[in-house]
């Protein structure tokens, strides 16, 4: 017991040390942080996250087959052929499109109504807001790639770095277009000129959507600096190393919190550690703090 | 290959809208919109001078179809024996056929929401039956066959002269012939000429700007990325560093 709870006060230590910024790490304390895990995205999250990817997967690869006029049309001909080939008439295709965008809207729909506190205001707080190190932190990547700064000369960044928040806007902003605009071609709601100019703005919100899932694919799923973040989408957990060196704000929220809870629990058991007593301090500020809503850490 | 066309004898046409009747009780035409109509033109000319004329018309189910072309989904299409039809189940009633048509020719249809015209009732004439119009006029001034068939009654009277509805600004290859002997058609061509095909604003940014930018747009990022894995696996993967 009583060696847990030395090994839990080093634990502190370190992270009381690490909460005054970030600064380069030695080997052990690296390999500390890469030991431990934390939660980042909730079940919840990471359902929508893959309803969401498969959705607009299917809605994509049906969507550019439904497009035929030549002067409109984006996908090469042997692939409507092969759509064709696949759905049997041109029609049953549509019904497919129709069908899967329902679905997706109506998910979509549920989380944002049922899910509105915990789930909508923390996606608009905490990925969609860009704040005044998010837009420091364009120009400082570009030197950060150039090579010109390093790692820790770059603003620190929240539980989403700035440039996913700029294409999750992107992608939230399309997301609205679509939930507004597809319904108005699938069930014919309003005049001709609304129907085309629908046409359009669905274009456009999907392809503004596409252009990026290049970028966001590859950083997620083969990018080895970011591939944690690939995996928490499976279990909803990364390691602490990923989270200081890439969302420190985050991680640091995540921390105080942690250790408000700890001093508590600790005091109850009459267990003093000198380091929480701070925390007590930054107790007020616990409302700001983020968290994983309904789940405890 | 059968290639349908119908002509009009336009000497033999008396106005009586039994036509219009017919095609509207078939296909339960709402009431502002025509598959198939006759426009009476008021007395042409001056007394005693005058004549009486109209303008007896429907799809002109064209070779070169501005309608099939503007489609986005593909819904409208022409049929190798040559009737251009709508798959509804594919129509989304967004109207750009209506406005590329250069014979007003097509409608949204208020009870379903789809575009619906002439189809040259093409599930008769399939059942060996002649098209409602052509079977109902009275003075048998409509004469429905397959232009390909040099023995058909239309072969013959296109080759003996019966007119298109063509400017020297739009000729699409209609299918619908006129024949007239008494220089009415003129007047029928100066009150209904074929309009140019438009194309909606919505639709001209997606070809001309759209489009394009997209291409730019997707083809820059997804090379991007394939340069930047490029890279990563020519340089070989290492643990994460800082």
């Amino acid at each position: 017991m009583g060696q847990r709870i030395s090994k839990l006060n080093e634990d502190i230590r370190l992270d009381h040390d690490l909460l005054n910024g970030p600064r380069h790490l030695t080997f052990e304390e690296k390999r500390i942080l890469a030991n431990r895990v934390i939660k980042k995205h909730g079940v919840a999250g990471v359902t929508l996250h893959w309803v969401n990817a498969l959705s607009w997967f299917f809605l994509i690869f049906t969507g550019v087959a439904l497009i035929s006029a030549d002067y409109l049309r984006f996908a090469p001909q042997w692939y409507l052929n092969m759509m064709d080939g696949i759905f049997g008439t041109r029609s049953a295709l549509l019904h497919f499109h129709i069908s899967i965008g329902v679905f997706w809207v109506t998910t979509l729909l549920l989380y944002g109504i049922f899910g509105y506190k915990n789930y909508l205001l923390d996606f608009v707080k905490h990925d969609l807001v860009l704040d005044g190190d998010d837009i420091r932190w364009f120009p400082a990547k570009a030197k950060n790639l150039m090579g010109k700064i390093s790692h820790y000369e770059m603003p620190t960044q929240g539980t989403y770095n700035a440039g996913q928040k700029a294409y999750a806007l992107v992608v939230a902003l399309s997301t609205a277009l679509l939930i507004i605009t597809g319904p108005i071609m699938a069930f014919h709601l309003g005049s001709t000129t609304i129907i085309q100019w629908a046409m359009l703005l669905h274009f456009i919100a999907t392809m503004s959507v596409f252009a990026g899932i290049f970028v966001h694919v590859y950083m997620a799923a083969l990018f080895p600096e970011e591939r944690p973040a690939f995996f928490s989408m499976i279990t909803g957990k990364v390691n602490e190393l990923y989270a200081y060196l890439h969302h420190y704000k985050w991680w640091k929220e995540i921390k105080n919190q942690e250790h408000v809870f700890f001093a508590e629990e600790l005091t109850k058991d009459g267990i003093h550690l000198p380091e929480l007593e701070e925390c007590k301090n930054i107790k007020d500020h616990q409302a700001q703090v983020y968290t994983i809503k309904g789940e405890k850490l | 290959m059968k290639k349908y066309a119908m002509v009009i004898d336009m000497d033999r046409c008396v106005t009586c809208h039994a036509c219009e009747v017919a095609c509207r009780s078939h296909y339960d035409v709402p009431v502002p919109y025509y598959r198939n109509w006759v426009h009476a033109l008021p007395p042409q000319g001056v007394y005693p001078d005058i004549k009486k004329v109209s303008y007896v018309g429907l799809c002109n189910h064209c070779d070169d179809a501005p309608c099939v072309k503007a489609c986005p989904t593909g819904a409208t299409y022409k049929r190798e024996d040559g009737v251009v039809v709508v798959d509804k189940g594919l129509c989304i009633g967004c109207g750009i056929c209506i406005e590329a048509c250069p014979y007003g020719a097509r409608y949204i249809d208020p009870l379903n929401e789809k575009v619906d015209k002439c189809d040259f009732c093409i599930d008769r004439v399939t059942n060996g039956e002649e098209p409602a119009c052509v079977e109902t006029c009275i003075a048998e001034a409509r004469i429905f066959g397959d232009l390909n068939d040099p023995k058909s009654k239309v072969s013959k009277l296109v080759a003996a002269g019966a007119q298109q509805n063509i400017s020297s600004k739009v000729n699409v290859g209609p299918n619908i012939y006129y024949l007239d002997s008494h220089d009415n058609f003129p007047i029928i061509k100066a009150a209904f000429p074929p309009k140019v095909p438009k194309m909606p604003t919505p639709q001209k940014m997606w070809t001309n700007v759209i489009r394009p930018l997209f291409w730019v747009a997707i083809g820059g990022t997804f090379l991007g990325q394939m340069a930047a894995f490029a890279t990563q696996l020519f340089k070989g993967e290492s643990e994460v560093k800082e």
